[in-house]
């Protein structure tokens, strides 16, 4: 087994390499055979291709030595005015020597640069379009502001198909000689849903017990998070202890790293498997909706979560009282 | 939480029952006990004792612990009772009248004499001044400033008394005390830290002694070190009680420019304790939506850094969640230090530590230095802890380094 993570050794280098989102690779090799390509915004989730798809892109465009062509930035690391007045400015500014005409500049997470800074990259974009061109990566598009937005491409990025994830969870496997059952891909498409870097986080953390990938082993290694403790979770609040509920919700965004989203992603499938009335079910659907939305608003996961918990509290309270 | 009996705060389980047991001050716990023998051999030229000092140091306690060592009833007031002309004469009255019933002797106390205001206890104040005019029995006066203007003709008819705030040492000591009591083994580094941030108050120091230790059985400096970024607890306590138990929607919001703290921090604290004065399913729930509420425009805020969304928060994290329950007490419920910013402060190293790790990896993973910690740490670390030697070849080939690989190890327990 080889000593590196598996989500950058099996990241695709070209774009024929690349994993479905067939309508974007399509668009992007047109870039590719006419040497030109827009500004563009690549939105989607978490683990679906956008980083790669830029990589991809400059790689095909430029060839083997594309790295000299283009910088990579991360917004969320350097959001500041200043990375953009000086840093992209001087990249951006000077012309490539070879057949294509500008240079690429991607910008990861864009959805986390400032108001300010968005601004100034508008009009480093527009000024310098001749020489430069920009890909700007984003989970959330309607973050970057309507003046950026309109002066690009757009390309939606979705989560993968479960067939897909599973027929490169096999392709993994079969090449780093890992054993692996049908409910081991089941439960790890169940807890990565479509996120190709978390499905491959998990193989492989899972493969490094040298046993076979099972779902027990997956949920027994990765998943501290799995499906039941979530549950358990809910069934807490349903019988009325908040606080040892929200307890669990605090182990299982520290201790096990897991996301608000993928919290929110199981809350919403087991609400309905809930033995509990159906207009109490749509509620905290409804409820659920709402964390959902105030979490892109730049709400706080724990606290919204803890909101979420409390209403469960009450319906397993108005429950009761209606039997009584 | 447990749901044993419900707390007793530290400070009156372990109140001194006799003044050996007060700590510092000796000097005037010496004066006073001179002043009371002396109304042994008669009544005295100074029939009033006019005990002053900062809150919290012992002045009330010292009084009661002097009763039970004498042998005597204490008539008191203080500010939670009207104290107008009438009231005062009746106390008075009742005081010297039951005198030689009973085998009892008596002392009339008037505690928190500056909490006695012009209107509500109208000719209070030159009440005071007859009975220690008329007393045939010892007077003690009790305030934080002696030197009020209003206190003028007090002071020229008392003993003066002041009471000093305690030192580190005293303090540190009285929190050992305790803990040996209640089964704690205690870091002396984390006591004389508690004792350090009380300023000599030590009614403070035990209650946050209790916040912090009680239901534990060791208490490590890094258990309390992260107090040191928060603001006075006696401010943020009362501030907190000014919300949950708010009279109108307006006094809920006047609480927040009581506080020294950051509106941020404040929303920590409320939402942390919500459950616990909270108990009723539809109130918490309500309670919940509406701290929830505050965070929502915090997180917007902060997005936009349009400061017009901090009314907004105000008013969800006050009025909003004092007026989703009834705002009535059920016993003493001591307030819990935000476990969020508790585990968010952990100290300046270790978070720099973790960014450095977030970086290198962000840099191998095309991912920024806080989306590295969140979604590929976890996953190396469970690989360290299962193959050791499989996690630290993948470690090394993400640029980290030996120490680093320490601290990823440590860090997940």
């Amino acid at each position: 087994m080889g000593y590196e993570l598996w989500t950058e050794k099996y990241r695709p280098h070209t774009l024929d390499e690349m994993i479905d989102q067939d309508e974007i690779v399509t668009r992007l090799k047109s870039f590719v055979k006419a040497k030109n390509v827009p500004h563009c915004i690549f939105a989607g989730p978490p683990g679906t291709g956008k980083t790669t798809a830029a990589l991809c892109l400059a790689h095909d465009l430029y060839g083997e030595n594309y790295r000299e062509y283009i910088m990579e930035l991360n917004a969320s690391d350097e959001r500041g005015i200043n990375v953009i007045r000086e840093t992209v400015k001087t990249f951006a500014r000077t012309k490539p020597i070879g057949e294509v005409s500008f240079k690429l500049l991607i910008l990861d997470e864009a959805d986390n640069m400032t108001d300010d800074a968005q601004q100034a990259l508008r009009r480093t974009m527009e000024r310098y379009s001749e020489t430069a061109r920009f890909i700007l990566i984003a989970n959330y598009s309607g973050k970057i502001i309507e003046p950026i937005q309109s002066r690009c491409a757009p390309f939606r990025f979705t989560y993968l198909p479960a067939e897909a994830v599973a027929n490169r969870i096999k392709y993994i496997c079969e090449r780093e000689k890992v054993e692996i059952t049908d409910d081991g891909i089941e439960a790890i498409i169940e807890l990565a849903g479509g996120d190709l870097r978390k499905t491959l986080n998990i193989l492989q953390t899972a493969a490094s017990t040298g046993k076979p990938v099972t779902a027990d082993l997956v949920y027994a290694v990765v998943g501290k998070a799995n499906p039941a403790e979530i549950r358990d979770m809910m069934l807490t609040a349903l019988n009325g202890d908040f606080i040892a509920a929200r307890n669990k919700l605090r182990e299982l965004t520290r201790k096990y790293g897991l996301a608000g989203t993928d919290i929110i992603r199981q809350l919403h499938g087991e609400v309905f498997r809930l033995n509990i009335p159906d207009n109490w079910k749509v509620k905290l659907a409804d409820v659920i909706g709402e964390v959902d939305y105030r979490l892109v608003r730049g709400a706080t996961e724990e606290i919204q979560l803890s909101a979420l918990l409390a209403k469960l509290v009450e319906a397993g309270y108005e429950m009761k009282k209606s039997l009584r | 939480m447990s749901s044993k009996s419900p707390p007793v705060p530290w400070t009156l389980k372990y109140k001194p029952k006799s003044l050996s047991e007060v700590i510092g001050n000796e000097e005037s716990k010496k004066k006073i006990i001179e002043w009371l023998r002396s109304w042994e051999k008669g009544v005295p030229e100074k029939k009033a004792l006019f005990i002053y000092g900062p809150p919290g140091i012992g002045k009330t306690a010292t009084v009661e612990a002097l009763a039970n060592d004498f042998n005597m009833e204490i008539i008191m007031t203080d500010a939670s009772t009207y104290r107008t002309e009438e009231t005062v004469r009746r106390l008075a009255g009742r005081a010297s009248q039951l005198g030689s019933l009973f085998g009892k002797k008596k002392l009339i106390v008037f505690d928190e004499i500056d909490g006695i205001t012009g209107t509500a206890d109208t000719g209070g104040l030159s009440e005071i001044i007859r009975v220690i005019e008329n007393t045939r029995i010892p007077v003690i006066l009790i305030a934080n400033d002696a030197w009020d203007p209003r206190f003028a003709s007090l002071r020229n008819i008392s003993l003066l008394v002041e009471f000093k705030r305690l030192s580190v040492t005293e303090v540190t000591k009285h929190l050992a005390r305790i803990c040996a009591k209640e089964g704690i083994i205690a870091e002396e580094k984390a006591l004389k830290f508690i004792a350090e941030r009380s300023s000599g108050d030590v009614r403070s120091a035990v209650l946050d002694l209790q916040a912090l230790a009680q239901g534990k059985d060791r208490l490590t400096y890094d258990d309390v070190s992260w107090l040191a970024a928060r603001d006075r607890k006696e401010e943020i306590f009362n501030v907190l009680r000014m919300i949950f138990y708010a009279k109108s929607a307006t006094s809920a919001k006047m609480a927040v420019n009581m506080a020294d703290v950051d509106i941020d921090m404040l929303l920590e604290w409320i939402y942390e304790n919500i459950p616990y004065h909270i108990k009723n399913p539809p109130e918490l729930a309500a309670a919940m939506d509406a701290i929830s509420k505050a965070d929502l425009y915090r997180g917007m805020l902060k997005e936009t850094g349009d400061y017009t969304f901090l009314r907004y928060i105000i008013d969800w994290m006050t009025a909003g969640v004092a007026f989703s329950w009834s705002r009535k007490a059920t016993g003493w419920v001591p307030f819990k230090f935000p476990e969020r910013v508790k585990t968010a402060s952990a100290t300046k190293e270790e978070r720099e530590m973790l960014e450095e790790i977030g970086r290198r990896i962000g840099k191998r993973c095309h991912l920024s230095s806080s989306r590295a910690i969140v979604e590929v740490l976890p996953y190396l670390t469970i690989i360290l802890h299962n193959n050791p030697k499989m996690g630290k070849r993948i470690a090394r080939w993400l640029n980290l380094t030996d120490e680093m690989i320490e601290f990823i190890m440590k860090r997940a327990g």
